[in-house]
């Protein structure tokens, strides 16, 4: 098996022990590559807000107002009394996740032990809790602890004892949904970078390297997009799956 | 070697099923989105944006499956 012994696979990432148990270690190599990720962002987004005139837009300008307006439309549709905070939220995650992917275009898997950022789950978990938290946060803020408590009984027009069988789905539901947020950004990402690992074993170097520069354009440019945006989509559709059935509960 | 093979075993059932099932989403998708066009032309803009967010979330779960199972094969069957 020589593929198993030559080099290390990109699904290793190189830990620390912090020396604190079992989960307190630290992926130095996902911080190295979100930070370089997260100052790109911050730059990037003063640069464009610096440039912006209201009297002659320029071409970046036109890009970014249409990205954030399409964002606050969704939320207005999705959740009209959480866009304060769902906005820049989402905003920011789409951002990030966006110029995180784009980043792989840099050569930065030739740095010795650093690895695409949104290719470590801990990264996207984190990102997906930060929505979990804030979801249920919100849910409780609208219906009250008692309502939110209620409101894993669904569907409210059933029979008593029939609200009782939903309320494991419910829970289910709700774990669920950011472990698929964290896992299909991360599974995407992952299976880009594994590609590229495959390619270089399979092929002769001189057939590998056009392979892989098609395969970075059309995994990068087309599935990073593709991803940023459902995860940035998706954290406004949880909002407005929050707020699922409060319309005609407190309509009467 | 043992828990390799099993590794390698378990990796191949869950790709192809995965592959099955998204295949099956992504054709369902499809036929979707040619019976809008064919219905209403205007609307082909629209209905390719949300066919390719679609087909990003039909396809999330195969390449959770290709994810995992990398972790398995080179992780845990390296062992």
């Amino acid at each position: 098996m020589r593929f198993l012994a030559d080099e290390q696979p990109p699904v290793t990432h190189p830990t620390v022990d912090l020396g604190c148990g079992t989960w307190c270690t630290l992926n130095y190599d996902s911080v190295i590559s979100s930070g370089l990720a997260i100052l790109v962002t911050i730059i990037a987004a003063i640069l464009i807000a610096r440039s912006m005139h209201s009297d002659r837009p320029n071409r970046v300008q036109a890009l970014a107002e249409w990205a954030f307006s399409y964002v606050r439309r969704t939320s207005q549709e999705n959740a009209p009394d959480a866009s304060t905070f769902v906005v820049p939220l989402a905003a920011t995650i789409g951002f990030y996740i966006l110029i995180a992917n784009y980043l792989d275009f840099l050569p930065i898997t030739l740095v010795q032990d650093v690895h695409p950022a949104n290719t470590d789950v801990n990264q996207t978990a984190s990102m997906a809790a930060v929505v979990f938290v804030l979801l249920h946060w919100y849910n409780i803020r609208l219906r009250g602890f008692k309502g939110y408590l209620l409101y894993y009984t669904r569907p409210h027009e059933l029979p008593v004892w029939a609200r009782a069988i939903f309320v494991p789905l419910n829970i289910i539901e709700e774990i669920v949904k950011p472990v698929t947020l964290s896992l299909r950004l991360f599974g995407n990402l992952l299976a880009g970078l594994l590609m590229l690992y495959v390619i270089g074993l399979l092929l002769p170097p001189v057939l590998a390297t056009p392979v892989v520069a098609i395969w970075k354009l059309f995994d990068v440019l087309f599935i990073g997009l593709i991803q940023a945006f459902i995860f940035m989509l998706l954290t406004l559709v949880y909002f407005g799956l929050a707020r699922e059935g409060f319309e005609q509960e407190h309509s009467h | 070697m043992d828990h390799l093979a099993a590794a390698m075993i378990a990796f191949g059932i869950a790709l192809g099923g995965g592959a099955i099932g998204a295949a099956i989403g992504d054709g369902l998708v499809g036929n979707a989105t040619i019976n809008g066009v064919a219905r209403q032309p205007e609307a082909r803009g629209q209905l390719q944006g949300i066919m390719f967010i679609i087909i990003g979330l039909v396809e999330g779960m195969y390449f959770i499956n290709l994810a995992f199972g990398a972790l398995f094969v080179f992780s845990l069957g390296a062992k």
